[in-house]
């Protein structure tokens, strides 16, 4: 309980110093709204960019700014979209399930191809296979995942020129459709998560078998499947599970960059456009809320890990 | 057969890939410091005629659009892309790591602030930080180098604080205390070399991952600028004559792929055989 | 001087629409929607006519979803819009228009001369600042005489007028003061009515029942599909999945070229590239070193270069003006020379080499482009860094004249006046240059109001033979514009402007 307690008070801590920096952020930016709003070929007079300044609340001290962006933000409002007028929140909600699908199933891919893979690695172990799956599984991560995207698509117009690959059609209107769009991108996000993984079970699993319980287990003459998977592999998942929370992070950053090559509207885009319309309140609001996914993912991993490996609740 | 049987051929097999990736990042340190000594051509000289040529005599990796010479631009454009590699990570490893050992050792209030600072920084994702860095500094290998370090600095606040802990709390660090040893003294001769191989591991892996970060940031028209060559922005630059001439994308996507192969093969293999329990 | 245009040649469009039409009912009746799938490169920021800047924005709203009382077709003249004639008062002040019979807005409502005042009257309003407000500068009062006519008075005579008007969308009455309202859901009288709108995603458009030309729209809808990246789209297009890239650069243009099943159509821009001059601070300050750079450009080579060869070294206006612009052999400076550029620096007294940094718009194609500048500016006596910002640092810096040299791109536009004015004029609104020439201030002026064509255009000539050489801007290039489209896209008209508004006439083959 009172390692709930401490875990949650740190959580509070970190969101706050994440909402600053992201105020911040955002506000140390050299240009301003304003002038950006106004564009490149317009005609506009000193009173008018004051004026627009003063409705949006950018002539206010900084920290004036930031507290009443935050409480608008406790109190479930996070702001009007400079340009569009909508709420932010309702931007967001329009950007995130693309994202959302793609980080799942790439997460799926990754981690769903990743035990086999780490296993038959460990497995391999000591054997010629060992070295080649190494360097191969070191090529994963290796990738970048916009020039595999690239390749991908550039390859797929040859093999496959009628498969429609491009952009983003909601599950909900046409399950194969959604699928087939995004099953490239989240190939091509997915594979550094696999290679990782993969080589986080291969080591895990190498590292359990060295354990006692294990000798003890192979003294008793418990069979090689047996102590790969009932023992060995349940010690690995540890860490796993650990690491997969970590994932997430890369994943959320590595969509920014797929959905640009594949074109999907999601939060990737949402951010890049805002960064460049300096839509402040669409911008904060887009951070805030991915961050704040990615702290309580973690969160929930630390707990689960806790629960799991009790040396950690100290 | 068992899994825990280590026949001799597999460590040699390990130590040779540990030969092999330390000679190949070494090579390619150098064709990159060299680089203005070997380049056969000025990385920025264009020639209109010769644009967008294969592989020739002249330019053993062809030209591009402009017409400049594609080796001479990859090795230059390695040495951009290692150095704000290099740059980035090494301001990483000496201020995340500080904090993380002055954690360790003084633990309290001062391990608690200095760690739920890294918390905030790692609590965005690694890409999302870097795009707001750069935005807020503007485009360019200096911004992106820093962004890079601010994004991997808690990374080593993490990795020196739990075995810095192990170490501080042992019997020897004690006996150092116990002598009168000065904390600087302790940090520096019994903390730092017990964590060398964790540090030189760790490294070679986010070196590895840098020069990536620099090529996504690049191909996000916010890394390094032209005409200076890095890696990522020539195969930035190179996709968008994908169809007419592959090739400045093709060889400088294979030259940050050997290169962020190397490094992280190195770290990789570099773990293993570092590894006690592995041995 | 009294004058009534355009009913001949509303008359002709019309013959062509009906043919166009009678061919349609031959072929055989089209079962399934046609939808025509297009991809862009940029997602707009809002769909406000009035309010809206970029390119991306223009392109996708002006002609398709919104009229104005004119047009501009496709060989850049203006011809009649929602307004199906007009006529002008001799001295030039003031202007009646006849509104089209029959024109209603997507919401079902006809269109009236009081939405045609509340329109103009909503460009002018302080409270909506809209950028296109000073292109009704002249305008004193707009007012509704019956229902279908609208008479505009004029504080002067403004030559540029019509053109203006082409521009100005008209809205329904009831957003005079609704500053937000047209963002997110656009109404306008166009071919085409807004359906969806997926941020990132698409824009999608449908056919508009009542237009008022009954012969168009010809296809059921638009949907723009919004993809960042070129290698992206041309695959989109190669595998079909994508019918048309409206508005491409020569680059992907020339990646496309011969695929199977797909055509490309293009035509001079009206836009052109620049290298801008800060002629408030030294080095520019100096005309001499202004010529200097104009010297050590090589128009040829950068078109060669960053443009694939197609485009054509140009000056102050664009080629595509034919009837404007002054052919560039009579521009001396626009035979490069660095010796001549190393000459007229030592002539301006200014150390060499002359260290200048060039802020570059960062679009892709300006890189490129002032790449190849930077290589020969640095040949012929000048040290040129470049700075390429994010684009909101690059307007910003842009806007306050924060620099010593810019590369970028200017949209130009088909009356001379329009740009000329607000850009080389002292005191201009975009005269980021700095630019004071009290010769080419007074031909500026005169020609404003000047409705005798001949008077205005040796005026103009004027000022490009003085803006060519050691004015504030070297004018490098004017590129072809290219759109790419599937073989089965028929009677899309690419037109200089980057309209859209052909798209009215498309159809969809089998």
């Amino acid at each position: 309980m009172r390692f709930l307690r401490t875990r949650l008070f740190d959580l509070v801590l970190v969101m706050i110093g994440v909402s600053i920096l992201t105020f911040l952020m955002i506000r140390l930016i050299p240009g301003d709204a304003v002038a950006i709003m106004l564009g490149a070929n317009t005609e506009v007079t000193a009173d008018r960019v004051a004026e627009l300044r003063g409705r949006l609340g950018l002539d206010q001290p900084i920290w004036v700014q930031y507290l009443s962006w935050i409480g608008g933000v406790l109190g479930g409002d996070l702001g009007v979209s400079i340009w569009t007028r909508r709420p932010v929140l309702d931007e967001i909600i329009g950007h995130v399930w693309p994202t959302l699908q793609l980080t799942v199933l790439a997460l799926a891919i990754g981690a769903g191809l990743a035990v086999p893979l780490g296993v038959l690695m460990a497995r391999l172990r000591g054997r010629g296979w060992d070295v080649g799956l190494q360097i191969g599984s070191v090529m994963g991560l290796t990738i970048p995942s916009f020039w595999l995207g690239i390749m991908l698509i550039l390859a797929l117009t040859v093999l496959a020129p009628e498969w429609q690959v491009l952009g983003y059609v909601p599950f909900s209107q046409d399950p194969v459709g959604n699928i087939q769009r995004l099953i490239l991108p989240a190939f091509a996000l997915a594979l550094p998560i696999l290679a990782n993984l993969a080589r986080l079970v291969r080591s895990a699993m190498l590292d359990a078998l060295q354990q006692d319980y294990i000798r003890s287990a192979r003294a008793r003459g418990a069979s090689e499947t047996s102590i790969l998977f009932k023992h060995a592999l349940r010690n690995a998942l540890i860490p796993f599970v650990t690491s997969v929370g970590i994932m997430t992070g890369y994943l959320l950053g590595g969509a920014i960059v797929v959905e640009q090559v594949f074109a999907i509207p999601g939060l990737g885009r949402l951010i890049l456009g805002a960064i460049a319309e300096r839509n402040y309140p669409l911008v904060q609001a887009t951070i805030l809320v991915v961050t704040f996914t990615f702290v309580m993912v973690n969160f929930a991993v630390d707990l689960l890990y806790a629960l799991i490996d009790p040396r950690v609740r100290t | 057969m068992s899994a825990t049987v280590q026949t001799a051929p597999v460590r040699r097999s390990v130590s040779g890939l540990v030969t092999v990736s330390a000679l190949a990042v070494v090579i390619l340190c150098l064709l990159a410091l060299l680089a203005p000594l070997i380049a056969p051509y000025d990385p920025l000289a264009q020639s209109v005629l010769a644009r967008l040529k294969g592989p020739s005599a002249a330019h053993w990796l062809g030209t591009d659009q402009f017409g400049r010479d594609l080796l001479s631009r990859i090795l230059h454009g390695m040495r951009a892309s290692l150095g704000i590699a290099a740059g980035a990570v090494g301001v990483a490893l000496l201020v995340g790591g500080t904090l993380g050992l002055v954690a360790a050792y003084y633990r309290g209030w001062t391990e608690r602030i200095v760690m739920r600072l890294m918390d905030v920084i790692f609590a965005f994702p690694v890409m999302l930080l870097a795009i707001g860095i750069i935005a807020m500094l503007g485009p360019g290998s200096g911004p992106t180098a820093i962004a890079i370090a601010v994004v991997y600095t808690p990374i080593f606040a993490r990795l020196l604080r739990g075995p810095a802990l192990v170490i501080t709390n042992s019997d020897y660090v004690a006996g150092a205390k116990a002598i009168g040893a000065s904390d600087a003294r302790i940090i520096f001769s019994h903390v730092l070399p017990n964590l060398a191989s964790v540090i030189l591991v760790q490294t070679s892996l986010l070196l590895s991952a840098a020069i990536l970060v620099e090529a996504s940031l690049s191909f996000l028209g916010l890394g390094t600028q032209p005409p200076t060559p890095s890696l990522g922005m020539m195969l930035s630059e190179g996709r968008n004559v994908l169809l007419l001439s592959p090739w400045a994308a093709v060889f400088s996507g294979i030259a940050i792929l050997i290169i962020a192969f190397a490094l992280n093969l190195l770290g990789d293999v570099l773990r293993d055989a570092l590894d006690p329990r592995l041995k | 001087m009294s004058k009534t245009s355009g009913k001949a040649a509303f008359g002709t469009s019309a013959l062509a629409a009906a043919l166009l039409a009678s061919v349609m009912a031959l072929s055989p009746a089209t079962a399934r929607a046609q939808v025509l799938e297009a991809a862009v490169d940029a997602s707009p920021a809002g769909l406000d006519p009035h309010l809206i800047t970029a390119f991306t924005s223009f392109q996708i709203v002006n002609g398709t979803i919104y009229e104005g009382l004119t047009t501009i077709d496709k060989d850049l003249r203006i011809v009649p819009g929602l307004a199906q004639g007009w006529t002008i008062a001799p001295d030039g002040k003031t202007y009646t228009f006849k509104l089209v019979p029959g024109a209603t807005f997507h919401d079902g409502s006809p269109v009236e001369a009081a939405d045609v005042v509340a329109s103009i009257n909503r460009v002018l309003s302080k409270d909506i600042a809209s950028p296109l407000a000073s292109r009704l500068a002249a305008v004193d009062k707009a007012t509704a005489t019956d229902a279908s006519t609208v008479t505009i008075a004029m504080k002067e005579a403004s030559a540029p007028f019509l053109t203006a008007l082409a521009s100005i969308a008209i809205v329904p009455r009831v957003f005079e003061t609704n500053k937000d309202g047209l963002q997110r859901q656009p109404v306008g009288t166009g071919p085409f009515r807004f359906k969806e709108w997926q941020p990132n995603g698409f824009i999608e458009l449908s056919k508009h029942a009542g237009y008022w030309n009954k012969a168009q729209p010809k296809l059921d809808g638009i949907k723009f599909n919004i993809i960042p990246e070129s290698a992206t789209r041309q695959v989109g297009l190669s595998s079909g999945q994508y019918a048309m890239l409206p508005n491409i650069d020569a680059a992907t243009a020339l990646q496309l070229r011969g695929r199977p099943g797909v055509k490309l159509a293009e035509t001079m821009e009206l836009a052109y590239t620049l290298v801008g001059m800060n002629t408030s601070k030294a080095p520019f300050d100096n005309p001499k070193v202004r010529e200097a750079l104009n010297y050590a450009l090589n128009r040829g080579e950068i078109v060669q270069a960053a443009l694939f060869g197609a485009g054509v070294p140009g000056g102050p206006l664009s080629p595509a003006l034919k009837d404007w612009a002054v052919n560039t052999s009579s521009f001396p400076c626009f035979t490069p020379s660095a010796a001549k550029a190393q000459d007229l620096l030592k002539e301006a007294g200014v150390t060499t080499p002359v260290a200048v940094t060039l802020l570059v718009l960062p679009r892709q194609d300006i890189r490129d482009i002032a790449q190849v500048v930077q290589a020969q500016l640095n040949k012929a006596g000048f040290k040129a860094e470049l700075r390429i910002p994010e684009l909101g640092q690059f307007v910003q810096d842009w806007r306050n004249s924060n620099f010593d040299a810019f590369v970028s791109t200017n949209a130009g536009s088909v009356d001379p006046d329009d740009y000329f004015f607000r850009t080389f004029r002292t005191g201009g609104s975009t005269n980021v240059f700095k630019y004071s020439n009290p010769a080419v201030d007074a031909l500026l002026d005169s020609a404003r109001v000047d409705l005798n064509q001949a008077g205005r255009k040796a005026a103009y000539d004027r000022v490009q033979s003085l803006l060519a050489c050691d004015g504030p801007a070297a004018f490098m290039t004017y590129g072809q514009l290219f759109t790419a489209s599937r073989q089965n896209v028929n009677g899309f008209d690419i037109i200089a402007n980057r309209s859209l508004m052909s798209l009215a006439n498309t159809t969809l083959a089998r």
